[in-house]
């Protein structure tokens, strides 16, 4: 198809960057948003701004949780159809309780699993969950929707579109193609180590585009290809469910080998039995774990088989101080206390896939780490937007000469993916801070105005870049700009009006959950408002000469 | 412009995007399976097997991604790549049924 | 806190080694130093001061983390150089002449 490789890469790099480069945008953007996502959530739910809290007590504060939680009508009602019979008014076998807790979280979210009578397939379960102020044990309500980890950080791996579960399949293909985007654009880049700095803002906007393009993309090269790879990695089983269909029964054979060498049970033994103090459990864990140089906290508490002798509790050390996310498991019976299982260390392999998945998902402490790994995922998309720009600037002279509106469809896509993205964002922010306090399914609302608004703004982009088919600038960026600047500054002031929460306030107390995101917000805020300008001086250049070449040919 | 009939070249582009994704699924799928299946069989712990076999099933879906597009023959590309997909799957399955 | 002072000198470790890989290059000196000629030990010796100064970031993000984590603030920590000389070299190239004001070698007055 290609005279040669470098012409195929090219080909490659072009058109599928321009396909998935507006999913590339969403993920990239979010992902780097979701690095604070617990902040983000405090920013959305102001009952939730306090510091940080250990794992709470399980027989003081989550025992009583765990016992009165239930699965919603919504879960009950998705699970109807995989149920061949009647369905139970209290789902009592629980196969399943866990909680799970960073140096992050200030509020704990816990969960339950049980089983399902009746259902056609006999490993099904139904979840209920519920986040709780882990000082007391009180449940804050349900439908306040965490912005951050349970919005912007679903919507980085799967769009928050799960109808068949095809928004995971559509990030898939992006992280693939992005991989695939950097090995050719390399392959393209014929002078990248002489052009490694290289920058020159004052040239035309094809060019500057490029050379932001090419910076952005080689100097986080070992960025974007890594959490691209990772990201893939992480999702593997859900890609290639290898062993779930072709390799099941080796599955099943290596699960039973497993239960006979840890002496941790697969099913349940139909006796019940007690559940022992899980609080001496942990305090015994602690103890080992010290023992063995590495005090920590707990990360993750599992009981397995809940109110069975076949029962267990799984009790792993939080990561904070390392990439794995968690370690150390220590798995004890639950009816007596005792011990039946310390993880061993883990295998080369283990480390490698525990290194590999902590990288990406970020739960450990270091928050210079944090940020660097927000300034890579911002160079991401502005080396993602500046391609788009760059293919547009390029081909709109020649569009226009043709007649062809493909240069400005690309350009308002464009707009509706970097403006129109940042303009949801915030309406999504300013709608937290403004819907009654009390509004059934708030959450909900919250994400109508998220799409809501980029829709408003697509809309938008699409009328205002008409000029973009004479191979002029559209006006759609500058006017975007300047509402995400004005936006930025109302959610910051709402914060403000809403909460009593005003920067000098939380900049006192410290608490930089909240300072940051606000921080965050008013520099974004200058940022739109600078770019806007320079489009603006730029727009005037172009007239301005345009006006002159006109005046000189009529002289 | 019609488009029932595809110009040939684009329609050439069609089959070609198509091999480099569902051929380089297929074959990406029979190098994990079989991945899995022999290190298994060779006394790897089994989940180590599994995500080796993936993460390295990921770089190779990768490779031969852009093999497709940088040979001359399409038909033969697609071919290989199914072909030794299913090859491998195969393998995969009659180690599993000599484990199991 | 020592260990927040070792990763800011770690950055600022890496920014200049960047700046002095940059500067060995004509393109960027030029911007930098505008006509100044140079012998080619100077661009030699630029490019030593660049690869010890990344060296000197790696040791600092060492000696705070974990070899796992050291790793991956290293990296990032390059990247940041990176672009923090590049947008320098871009809008004021300038700044960066403090990087070759006490350079062995230099040439000229």
């Amino acid at each position: 198809m290609f005279a040669n490789f470098r012409l195929a890469m090219a080909w490659l790099h072009t058109w599928f960057g321009l396909v998935l480069g507006f999913v590339l945008m969403v993920v990239f953007f979010f992902g780097a948003l979701s690095v604070f996502d617990r902040e983000i959530d405090r920013w959305g739910i102001p009952a939730s701004r306090f510091e940080p809290q250990p794992m709470p007590s399980f027989d003081k504060v989550l025992k009583p949780v765990f016992e009165s939680m239930q699965p919603t009508q919504e879960s009950i009602d998705r699970m109807r159809p995989r149920v061949d019979g009647p369905m139970p008014e209290r789902y009592d076998t629980v196969r399943r309780w866990g909680a799970y807790t960073t140096h992050r979280d200030p509020v704990l979210g816990v969960f339950a699993g049980y089983e399902v009578p009746n259902a056609k397939d006999p490993d099904e379960a139904i979840f209920a969950s519920r986040t709780i102020d882990p000082r007391t044990g009180a449940a804050l309500p349900d439908d306040r929707l965490k912005i951050g980890s349970r919005f912007f950080y679903p919507l980085h791996y799967s769009l928050n579109f799960h109808w068949l579960d095809l928004g995971y399949w559509i990030v898939g293909l992006a992280a693939l193609v992005m991989l695939a985007a950097l090995v050719s654009g390399v392959v393209m880049h014929r002078k990248i180590f002489r052009e490694f700095f290289t920058f020159r803002p004052r040239k035309s906007t094809q060019r500057s585009a490029l050379d932001l393009h090419n910076l952005t993309g080689v100097v986080a090269l070992p960025f974007h290809f890594f959490f691209a790879f990772t990201g893939l990695v992480i999702f593997a089983g859900l890609y290639f469910p290898v062993t779930h269909t072709q390799l099941h029964p080796l599955h099943e054979l290596h699960e039973q080998h497993e239960e006979q060498e840890t002496g941790l049970p697969q099913d349940r033994a139909g006796v019940p039995a007690p559940l022992a103090s899980v609080d001496a459990m942990v305090a015994e864990a602690q103890r080992r774990w010290a023992s063995r140089g590495m005090a920590g906290e707990v990360g993750f508490l599992a009981l397995q088989h809940v109110g069975d002798a076949n029962g267990y509790v799984s009790i792993y050390r939080a990561g904070t101080d390392r990439i794995a996310l968690t370690g150390e498991g220590i798995h004890f019976k639950a009816s007596t206390g005792e011990v039946l299982h310390e993880d061993p260390p883990p295998t080369a392999v283990a480390s490698v896939a525990e290194f590999l998945t902590g990288l990406h998902l970020q739960h450990f402490r270091h928050w210079l780490l944090r940020w660097l790994y927000v300034l890579g995922g911002l160079a991401g998309c502005v080396c993602i937007a500046t391609g788009l720009v760059f293919f547009v600037e390029k081909r709109k002279r020649q569009h226009a000469k043709q007649g062809s509106s493909g240069a400005r469809v690309a350009d308002a896509m464009a707009v509706t993916t970097v403006t129109g993205m940042l303009v949801a964002t915030l309406g999504m922010l300013i709608a937290n801070r403004l819907l009654p306090e009390n509004l059934p399914n708030r959450g909900d609302w919250e994400q109508y105005c998220f799409w809501g608004a980029w829709l408003l703004a697509m809309a938008h982009a699409f009328w205002r870049t008409a000029p973009v088919a004479e191979g002029r600038l559209a006006p759609a960026w500058r006017e975007q700009c300047w509402a995400v600047a004005a936006m930025a500054v109302a959610a910051v002031l709402l914060n403000w009006l809403t909460t009593g929460d005003h920067l000098l306030r939380t900049l006192a107390a410290g608490y930089w959950p909240v300072a940051g995101v606000d921080l965050f917000m008013l520099v974004s805020a200058a940022l739109a408002a600078y770019a806007a300008r320079r489009l603006g001086r730029r727009v005037r250049g172009a007239a301005d000469a345009r006006a002159m070449v006109a005046e000189a040919a009529r002289a | 412009m019609s488009t029932r009939v595809l110009d040939p070249s684009r329609q050439h582009i069609v089959l070609r995007v198509a091999a480099a994704l569902l051929g380089g699924y297929a074959f990406a799928w029979g190098f994990i399976a079989l991945g899995t299946s022999a290190l298994f069989a060779a006394g790897m712990p089994f989940h180590d097997a599994e995500f080796l076999s993936s993460m390295l099933g990921i770089l190779a879906y990768l490779a031969v991604f852009l093999w497709v597009f940088a040979v001359p023959g399409l038909r033969r590309a697609g071919a290989v790549l199914v072909g030794a997909g299913a090859a491998m799957a195969g393998l995969a399955s009659l180690l599993q049924h000599t484990l199991v | 806190m020592p260990d927040a002072l070792m990763l800011l000198a770690a950055v600022a470790a890496s920014v200049a080694g960047m700046g002095w890989l940059a500067l060995a290059m004509d393109v960027h000196w030029e911007q930098v130093r505008g006509d100044a000629p140079r012998r080619p030990a100077c661009v030699a010796c630029l490019r030593a001061l660049g690869a010890l100064a990344l060296a000197a970031s790696l040791a600092l993000c060492l000696a705070v983390d974990h070899p796992s984590m050291a790793a991956l603030v290293w990296v990032m920590a390059l990247a940041a150089g990176a672009l923090a000389v590049a947008m320098t070299l871009a809008w004021r190239p300038h700044w960066l002449a403090v990087l070759v004001m006490r350079a062995p070698g230099r040439v000229g007055a």
